[in-house]
């Protein structure tokens, strides 16, 4: 037998749940890789999971952010939705992603872990463009 | 023991394939006698076996098909039978009190403390564990509440048993990377597959989510996993031996068309017996 090390079914059943949706997401895994995003995130970020497989947080943040109102880059432990999900809660916030073509999109983003027996198995991140004033 | 899923279905029509629950014997090579799950077909594997017996019992999940026959397996009821039964951890409570739900009042004349028998249950390790010259392994699977698929190994013989699963359900098992398929690990490269069919691709749709495998997705996962051999598991309890057979026959059809081998496909059929290599032998 030579088969790669398992998802936990729980990511499993999430990746499939994200990829029927038409709600931009990711899926994060309980080590902090990006573990897949789906369709709709694609067209925000301008490339489709297939092209770039799992991806760290670091090379996440080099390409995509998170990215503040003045371009500074934000580290994902200071976000109240990092936060959130380290004490295994949800968490909520606003900031700037860019896509591959340079563009910036300011965004709304709300985390869910996933918890299992076990314990945590990471999280899905669910983000929509942020509401602007009138 | 038995091949069907759901409910038994007694009855002239399905008397080839079988109508008894899920159960499956496996004979290891020193005799040592493992049953996967409990369905109404354990009763007749009970029979079958001495007494005193000492037995393993691994419990794929909890639902009626895979646990009736509890109640009417012989060494229940024999002072002398040592009887280890192995299943799914919940965090609501433990596997015996989850099974006692079901032997007790008002739905069994006995309670589970009444039980002559050494009876014991245990909850699945993360691990693997060894039965008699077997090693064992479980793993969570898709369907609906938790759900195990067990692999038991012996030498270079393996059986993988995955008899509730829907491993496509929201995804597509052509394009998915190995790790992200539902089983894959558990299944990979065994020697003997047996694995959902509950459905044929014509009646999927009509119930998607319901936590079993139409006939495309059970080949599918069966290629993917390089399964040695594979028994389509599980019929449904409207299918009449007539309608297993065309089954049958379209399954080896598509089986061929993907570049499979016709005497790698089988429906399973009750009592059939498979030995693999020397070591590990099982009958349905």
């Amino acid at each position: 037998m030579n088969a790669p090390p398992q998802r936990a079914l729980e990511l499993i059943l999430a990746r499939n749940l994200l990829s029927s949706l038409s709600t931009a997401a990711f899926l994060v895994d309980d080590a902090g890789m990006i573990a897949f995003y789906n369709e709709a995130a694609a067209e925000v970020l301008g490339r489709r999971f297939e092209e770039c497989g799992p991806m760290s947080a670091d090379e996440w943040g080099q390409t995509h952010g998170p990215f503040g109102e003045g371009g500074e880059a934000i580290p994902f432990a200071e976000l109240e939705l990092t936060r959130g999900l380290v004490r295994g809660r949800p968490g909520h916030s606003n900031f700037t992603i860019r896509s591959l073509d340079g563009g910036d999109h300011l965004i709304e983003a709300s985390a869910m872990p996933i918890v299992a027996t076990g314990g945590q198995r990471g999280a899905m991140v669910f983000f929509w463009p942020a509401e602007t004033a009138p | 023991m038995g091949a069907r899923g759901s409910v038994p279905s007694p009855g002239p029509e399905t008397n080839r394939y079988g109508g008894n629950t899920s159960c499956v014997q496996v004979t290891l090579s020193d005799g040592t006698v493992i049953a996967l799950d409990a369905g109404t077909g354990i009763r007749s594997l009970g029979l079958s076996l001495p007494d005193p017996t000492r037995i393993n019992i691994l419990l794929t999940h909890l639902h009626l098909d895979h646990i009736q026959g509890l109640m009417f397996f012989a060494p229940a009821f024999q002072p002398r039978s040592e009887i280890t039964i192995w299943g799914p951890e919940a965090e609501e409570a433990s596997l015996e009190d989850r099974i006692a739900r079901y032997i007790s009042a008002p739905l069994s004349p006995v309670e589970v403390r009444e039980l002559p028998c050494d009876v014991s249950f245990r909850e699945t390790p993360a691990t693997e564990w060894q039965i008699g010259p077997a090693t064992v392994r479980a793993a969570s699977v898709s369907h609906r509440g938790p759900t195990l698929g067990y692999r038991i190994t012996e030498g270079e013989c393996s059986v993988c048993y995955i008899p509730d699963h829907e491993p496509a359900l929201g995804a597509d098992l052509d394009d998915l990377e190995p790790e992200w398929i539902s089983g894959f690990e558990l299944a990979c490269d065994a020697s003997l597959l047996i694995h959902d069919c509950q459905y044929t691709d014509d009646e999927y749709p009509d119930h998607v989510g319901w936590g079993h495998s139409s006939m495309s997705a059970a080949l599918a996962f069966a290629r993917r996993v390089r399964a040695g051999r594979t028994v389509l598991f599980h019929h449904d309890p409207t299918h009449s031996d007539d309608a297993l057979d065309r089954l049958h026959d379209r399954a080896v059809t598509r089986w061929c068309e993907t570049g499979g081998e016709p005497t790698q496909l089988e429906l399973a059929c009750e009592r059939r017996e498979i030995a693999l290599g020397s070591p590990v032998g099982t009958s349905a």
